[in-house]
């Protein structure tokens, strides 16, 4: 796990890209990342998390600012030279090495003597469990076994640092989410440093011990999973991870960290209150739909009635669509605790919130 | 320059340089020589300068006359005459003689020579005539282009040729006659045989693919060759035919216009069968069975459907067999008869056996021009036609 | 490869279009087939069926100074015209696919050039140049003029090698720790290998099979078996051409048998 204290192995400094000198792909990143820690770059396509996975291997480089590895600057040093493993997205195994093929070729190219080379390989075969496949080309694998040979390739020469690009994307959901246990099974045992691209927000909650919230160039949230989901910085990060009630109005009063904010339709909910927020200022209130209370007996600081509008079922819950606020959109969840027999459209539900689940935050600006 | 790109030039620049030098050079002194006309200018320089100087209305002044009488006897001596009479007796038929004759005469004949030479041919008093000199003194002309198109410079400027002469726009309908009908018959067979391969189970395509491929891969002059001696009176055919008793008297196929077809199709087929094949094998499936769920019956999701579909496939394969059937040289010279030769038997003609190499440049410029605007008339006209056309 | 859907169409229409395609398929390919019983025929004309059978053309082939020369002259032309062909269109090829610059396109339709245009016009171009530079009727000559038909057949078939080839294998390669030489030393040329080869066998086909060019470059000392085989049908016509033809095809044969199997072990790689 991370160790507070030691000095970062990653640090971005004023780092920005820019491809064509008009508009930034990355603008102004400052973060750094601590030894043995797995960081995971989330974002929308074209947000610039993979930008900035690729100035990091090496392949982009930076319009300005400054990448230091381990202490040193490295924006001048060629991928080639910088020792940091990586998975491709299509795996890039080499078609005309076999798998024992592929995982000797780092190791050959530090020099490393053939007995020692056919050791480590048997033995990073061996942390993926593909020990029986090494004299196989990769056309002859499935999905699922390249990937597990392309991790395995990136580690067999012990780098220190890591970088995966979304590299689960083309699996199906079942052979995706053992992957990412896997993925972290051997984080944890090799203790080795991680950065991980991916869009998909599930994904990067389960595996990441800290999440960079990528949007238009910019990290909006670089949090643990469970703050960036509990307390998100922004309207843009409450609406990317997880599911989302964005309830807009206004401020009324603010009390320190709560605040009373106003509903379209006047009504008025007690809440957490974004840092930068005044009395009078337009604000979202963002709400979890799995902290929303349904049924008669919902009670908490915030309640109110609302019309339903729809209900789907989903097998282990229902999910309700109803009016609030002014707002068609509002979503919240009925379990099979929540005793209430089959709503239907039109009927009115009591629902209630805690004033701690709910935060008001500063509206994302129009597109 | 980036690093990069001094290297990727470094690498290119050995082709380029063969392709400017045996490729692009050759060509373009070709069409160099279409136009040249340094016949005369060379072998009778001072001659060729005061005709230049002269300004071209009525006779020329007397020591033109005596200048060339001169020099076309000195051009006899040292052998360099030839060039010259070739190419003015190209021009009009007859001024070999007439000047052969006048330099013999030239020590003969008396002063004026403006006065004595028309005595010894009236010719030689013709305006037109020196006109003629004049213009082969310029060391460019337009004769043998115009001599290709069946046109000459008459007394009024361009007129045509008289009709014993005027051979080759016949020759060039006849080149784009002959190519269009094997390009037809090619599309029209490839296009079921295409389908028939694209549609088998794996293993009968694979074999129909080699029966293609073997052809495709075996040199023109032993397909033509072979049917050469198929055709043959004697031979096979003929043979089989007599054998069936379905004639009494062995046909006449080879040495005529029936026979370069059938070689020419035979030879460009797999030019045609290839791509299609290639086009069809790509085609979903599923397109043809949404046209059905549509409605569409059989027919017409043939022609609304799977047919645009395939035309990249007909145009590519098409325009290659165009192409290549336009420059053949080889099959119509071996199987066709003399009304069957197309361009090119005339630019190796002229380069060969007249040694005229103005025409057979002419005539090379001329096929070239055309083919150029035939692709670039596809290239516009059908989308997606590349430059890769090439085999494989 | 997708398999395309057969048609829900009447069986009969489906053995219609079989029977169609199996009888052009036999006119594709009988003429080449009845060169053979030609070639073994023991009588002096070429007919069929053949008097009695023999292998005295072929013999007459084989203790012909004239024939063998040939065949020596066009293994030579075409050996040197595979080596400087390949040697240039895979330079060439490289360079291309390498450099960032605009009209890509129009460098390779220039460079493809030679194969566009009518090959007599290439034939008597090549003749008046080579004269000029008096490389006429000399076996230099000749291997110029078929390197220049040959190579672009190479570029084409490399530059589409490297089209299908994943760039991203080389960031592979160099996040491994493969510098620029090596990673394409070690991953680049072994992926383009197999197209190379197809070149390489193409343009010895081209040059091996090729006529028109060698009917005026060629001297009487630089016939090949093309040239020589011409001569004879138009000359003094014997079945020991047909025995030529038959030692052609066969050459053929080979060549496109070589070719496949080096798509073959391309597929097999997953490489274009």
């Amino acid at each position: 796990m991370a160790q507070q204290g030691d000095a970062p192995l990653v640090v971005f400094e004023g780092v920005r890209k820019s491809y064509d000198g008009r508009t930034d792909a990355v603008q102004a990143l400052d973060f750094a990342v601590a030894r043995g820690e797995f960081v995971t770059l989330l974002g929308p396509s074209g947000s610039g998390k993979t930008t900035t996975l690729m100035m990091l291997a090496g392949f982009e480089d930076p319009t300005a600012g400054r990448i230091v590895l381990d202490g040193r600057p490295i924006n001048d040093v060629p991928a080639h030279r910088r020792g940091i493993g990586v998975v491709f997205q299509n795996y890039a195994l080499l078609p005309h090495m076999t798998v024992a093929g592929n995982l000797s070729f780092p190791l050959e190219m530090r020099g490393v003597a053939r007995a020692e080379r056919e050791k480590r390989v048997a033995e990073a075969l061996d942390m993926v469990r593909l020990g029986h496949l090494a004299d196989r080309r990769p056309a002859q694998l499935s999905g699922g076994q390249q990937q597990r040979v392309a991790l395995a390739r990136a580690l067999v020469f012990r780098p220190a640092l890591v970088l995966m690009d979304e590299p689960l994307g083309a699996l199906d959901k079942q052979l995706r989410e053992r992957m990412q246990l896997e993925i972290r099974r051997i984080h944890r045992m090799l203790g080795v440093t991680v950065v991980y691209v991916t869009h998909d927000q599930g994904e990067a909650l389960t595996m990441s011990d800290r999440v960079a919230v990528f949007d238009h160039g910019r990290i909006r949230q670089f949090a643990p999973p469970a703050e960036v989901y509990d307390e998100p910085a922004d309207a843009f990060v409450a609406s990317f991870i997880g599911e989302n009630n964005a309830l807009p109005g206004r401020i009324v009063a603010r009390d320190d960290a709560w605040c009373s904010m106003a509903l379209a339709d006047g009504t008025t909910l007690r809440a957490r209150c974004a840092p930068g927020l005044a009395p009078g200022d337009a604000a979202v209130l963002a709400l979890r739909p799995e902290r929303v209370l349904v049924g008669p007996e919902a009670w908490a600081d915030n309640a109110l009635e609302a019309e339903l509008l729809e209900t789907v079922y989903f097998g282990d819950h229902t999910r309700l669509r109803l009016r609030v606020g002014g707002h068609d959109e509002f979503v919240a969840r009925l379990g099979f605790r929540d005793g209430l027999a089959r709503p239907r459209p039109g009927d009115r539900i009591r629902l209630a919130w805690s004033a701690a689940c709910c935060r008001a935050l500063a509206p994302e600006p129009a597109e | 320059m980036s690093r990069r790109n001094l290297l990727a030039a470094a690498l290119i620049a050995p082709l380029a340089l063969l392709v400017a030098l045996s490729f692009l050079a050759p060509l373009g002194a070709t069409l160099w020589r279409a136009v040249e006309d340094g016949a005369v200018s060379t072998a009778l320089p001072r001659t060729a300068a005061m005709l230049r100087a002269w300004d071209g209305e009525g006779l020329p002044p007397e020591e033109v006359h005596g200048e060339l009488l001169r020099e076309l006897r000195a051009a006899q001596e040292d052998q360099s005459i030839g060039p010259v009479l070739a190419r003015l007796n190209f021009e009009e038929t007859g001024l070999r003689s007439m000047l052969l004759q006048a330099a013999r005469a030239a020590p003969r004949l008396a002063q004026p020579l403006s006065r004595s030479l028309p005595e010894l041919d009236p010719r030689w008093g013709d305006p037109a005539f020196w006109r003629l000199l004049k213009r082969s003194a310029t060391g460019w002309t337009p004769l043998y282009l115009l001599r290709s198109l069946d046109l000459r410079i008459g007394a009024e400027g361009v007129e045509r040729t008289p009709a014993g002469e005027a051979v080759f726009l016949r020759l060039f309908a006849r080149s784009f006659e002959i190519s269009l009908v094997v390009t037809l018959l090619c599309a029209l067979v490839a296009y079921p045989v295409a389908y028939g391969l694209a549609t088998m189970p794996p293993a009968w395509a694979t074999a129909g693919i080699v029966l293609v491929l073997v052809p495709f891969w075996t040199s023109i002059l032993v397909r033509t060759a072979a049917w050469f001696i198929i055709l043959q009176r004697e031979g096979p055919i003929n043979a089989a035919l007599l054998a069936l008793g379905l004639v009494d008297q062995p046909l006449t196929m080879i040495f005529t216009r029936f026979a370069v077809y059938v070689a020419m199709v035979h030879v460009l087929l797999p030019f045609a069968i290839l791509p299609l094949y290639g086009v069809m094998k790509r085609i979903p499936p599923e397109y043809m069975r949404a046209a059905a769920s549509l409605g569409a019956p059989p027919w017409r999701r043939f022609l609304r459907v799977y047919l645009p579909l395939t035309m990249p496939g007909v145009a590519a394969g098409s325009v290659m067999v165009f192409m290549l059937a336009v420059g053949f040289y080889i099959t119509p010279a071996l199987v066709g008869g003399s009304g069957d030769q197309m361009v090119s038997y005339f630019i190796a003609f002229f380069t060969n056996t007249t040694i005229n190499w103005g025409m057979a440049a002419a005539l090379a410029t001329l096929l070239m021009a055309m083919t150029g605007a035939f692709v670039a008339l596809a290239r516009a006209f059908v989308p997606g036609l590349g430059a890769g056309a090439a085999r494989g | 490869m997708t398999a395309h859907a057969p048609r829900r169409a009447t069986p009969s229409g489906r053995l219609l279009l079989n029977a169609a395609t199996g009888l052009v398929l036999l006119f594709l390919v009988a003429p080449i087939l009845v060169v053979f019983p030609l070639s073994l025929s023991s009588g002096e004309l070429l007919v069929l069926p053949p008097p009695g059978w023999s292998l005295r053309w072929y013999e007459d082939f084989f203790t012909s100074r004239r024939w063998l020369s040939a065949t020596w002259n066009s293994f030579v032309v075409g050996g040197w015209t595979m080596a400087l062909a390949t040697t240039l269109g895979t330079l060439a090829a490289i360079g291309i696919h390498l450099g960032r610059f605009r009209g890509k396109a129009a460098l390779v339709a220039v460079l493809s050039l030679p194969i566009v245009t009518p090959v007599i016009v290439t034939a008597i171009a090549l003749y008046f140049a080579l004269a000029l530079v008096g490389l006429g009727s000399t076996l230099t000559g000749l291997v110029l003029a078929h390197t220049v038909l040959a190579t672009p057949y190479v570029l084409l078939t490399v530059l589409a090698s490297l089209q299908t080839f994943d760039a991203t294998l080389l960031r592979a390669a160099a996040s491994l720790g493969a510098g620029p030489a090596t990673a394409f030393r070690r991953v680049m040329l072994p992926m383009i290998a197999p197209g190379v080869a197809t070149g390489a066998i193409f343009a010895f086909a081209t040059s091996f099979d090729e006529l028109v060019v060698a009917l005026f470059v060629a001297g009487p000392q630089q016939f090949t078996l093309p040239r020589q085989m011409f001569a004879g049908l138009r000359e003094f016509l014997s079945p020991t051409i047909a025995a030529a033809a038959v030692l052609l095809i066969a050459l053929s044969a080979i060549l496109l048998a070589l070719s496949e199997f080096a798509r073959a072990r391309a597929r097999a790689r997953g490489i274009g």
